[in-house]
């Protein structure tokens, strides 16, 4: 395992010759060994191409590469950390959101009216994803942060799941997400619940909510 | 963690079921008072039983403690002293907040990070600017942003996520030269395109110690250890420096415009 939990807002990661990670920039706390950090132009994998595009997504954040042989501690601002582990499947996550990665993992950029066309949409505003979110696909742990703690949801066809789209983190498996409204004559005179919209997640799989509705 | 969903509700604590010198929760620290003193550091106090008189350090009646255990005279408006019989509990904006015992040891600690000691410690001002330093024997209590971490040399460590070490020789500088020179780290450092990796700086403990980590590269607020007396050769004392006028602190790497400039003659 690459990524191991020290407490609840940092985890140990072990590098060894060949193996490459990424990582949010700034988020190393202390390592021991030979490691080197390269700031990472293009921001993650992939060519040119790749880089435009998260560009223009605005789902680049600015990473680095980890090579070397020792262990590195990663921590951020505080926030909690959760390491999901991924085996063949796609996360969705946002890019901010990112800690570290193993580079054996697949970084992508997903436009979110693919999925469900103008509400896909209407969705990423709502969650605070944008139009745009990052996958993270392959075999491969995944350190992501999350203001407060981070619980697992499993997700079965027979059991959908709604999560605040504020309290979401991130999510991985085949899952279908869809905005559920429940706005009435309340909300439009101003005493609603304040939950009027929820994010359905619905397929199989799992998703990630934090104990928080703030914003990383 | 452990509180939550405790049957009956929220945990009631009074005078006699206070923990004696430990944590209540990882926010809060109680310290019982027996007629002995504890040194704190303005405002962390948030609740106490008991009679328990807070004086500012620096008064007639205590000079003799400040004499034997307290060695920052220009920052002892910072500290008051906390004497009587009671407990106190103590906490720092919602910080993790935890105690450590010295035994004949020294532990240096990020002066924003100590919240209170006991007199049998002796606190100075470490070399190092923005450290205190705590030699002999005794409790003390600190905060950080998330448990710490506790790691054996040789490490490398973030500026920020270093809260403190103890019994180590040799903190010092590491810059990754390989990242800030050459052709790319001229280009980064002259337009700065590209950017920093933000990791090219650390702290590089070597020798038998510990090296003390919080989890988070959020500072605690800065708290003035005071100032040294303005000598030569002190460390931030100010005093006359000899050599190249260069603004004292702020180092020069290479790779920055002023080499370009002297390279070209400009």
């Amino acid at each position: 395992m690459a990524f191991r939990e020290i407490n609840s807002k940092m985890v140990e990661a072990t590098v060894m010759p060949g193996q490459k990670l990424f990582s949010q920039r700034g988020a190393m706390l202390a390592y021991k060994g030979e490691v080197s950090f390269t700031p990472n132009m293009a921001g993650g994998q992939g060519g040119i191409m790749s880089m435009i595009g998260r560009r223009v997504a605005n789902e680049d954040t600015p990473l680095m590469s980890v090579e070397g042989s020792g262990t590195v501690l990663f921590g951020h601002g505080g926030h909690h950390v959760q390491v999901i582990h991924l085996a063949g499947d796609t996360l969705c996550v946002e890019a901010d959101r990112l800690l570290a990665f193993e580079g054996t993992l697949q970084q992508g950029t997903m436009f979110l009216g693919s999925q469900g066309g103008v509400m896909g949409m209407v969705r990423g505003q709502v969650s605070g994803q944008g139009l745009f979110t990052t996958t993270l696909k392959g075999h491969g742990a995944v350190a992501v942060m999350a203001h407060g703690g981070v619980f697992e949801i499993p997700i079965t066809p027979q059991r959908p799941v709604h999560v605040d789209p504020q309290a979401y983190v991130a999510h991985h498996g085949d899952v279908r997400n869809k905005l559920s409204t429940a706005l009435g004559w309340r909300d439009m005179v101003g005493r609603g619940s304040g939950e009027a919209f929820q994010l359905e997640l619905s397929g199989n799989g799992a998703v990630y909510v934090q104990a928080s509705e703030e914003k990383l | 963690m452990s509180t939550y969903g405790t049957p009956g509700g929220p945990t009631v604590l009074d005078p006699a079921s206070l923990p004696v010198d430990d944590n209540v929760n990882a926010y809060t620290f109680c310290v019982e008072l027996k007629g002995s003193q504890w040194f704190l550091q303005k405002g962390k106090m948030i609740a106490y039983y008991g009679s328990i008189d807070f004086n500012g350090v620096g008064h007639g009646r205590l000079d003799r403690l400040v004499r034997t255990s307290f060695h920052s005279p220009l920052h002892a408006s910072d500290w008051v002293v906390a004497e009587g019989s009671g407990k106190m509990l103590l906490a720092d904006r919602a910080f993790d907040v935890n105690s450590y015992d010295l035994e004949d040891g020294n532990l240096t600690i990020r002066s924003g990070n100590l919240l209170a000691f006991q007199p049998t410690l002796a606190l100075k001002q470490s070399i190092v600017p923005g450290f205190l330093t705590l030699i002999g024997t005794g409790k003390f209590v600190a905060a950080s942003n998330g448990p710490v971490v506790f790691m054996e040399p040789p490490i490398r460590v973030d500026p920020q996520a270093l809260v403190g070490w103890a019994d180590c020789p040799s903190p010092c500088h590491h810059y990754d030269h390989g990242y800030m020179t050459g052709l790319m780290g001229g280009l980064r450092a002259l337009t700065g395109l590209g950017g920093a990796s933000g990791e090219e700086h650390q702290f590089e403990f070597v020798g038998a110690g510990t090296v003390l980590l919080q989890s988070s590269e959020t500072l605690m607020a800065e708290q003035a250890t005071g100032a040294v007396p303005p000598d030569a050769g002190v460390p931030g004392g100010g005093g006359s420096h000899t050599g190249p006028s260069q603004p004292a602190g702020v180092p020069r790497l290479p790779g920055q415009l002023g080499d370009l400039q002297r390279r070209f003659g400009l």
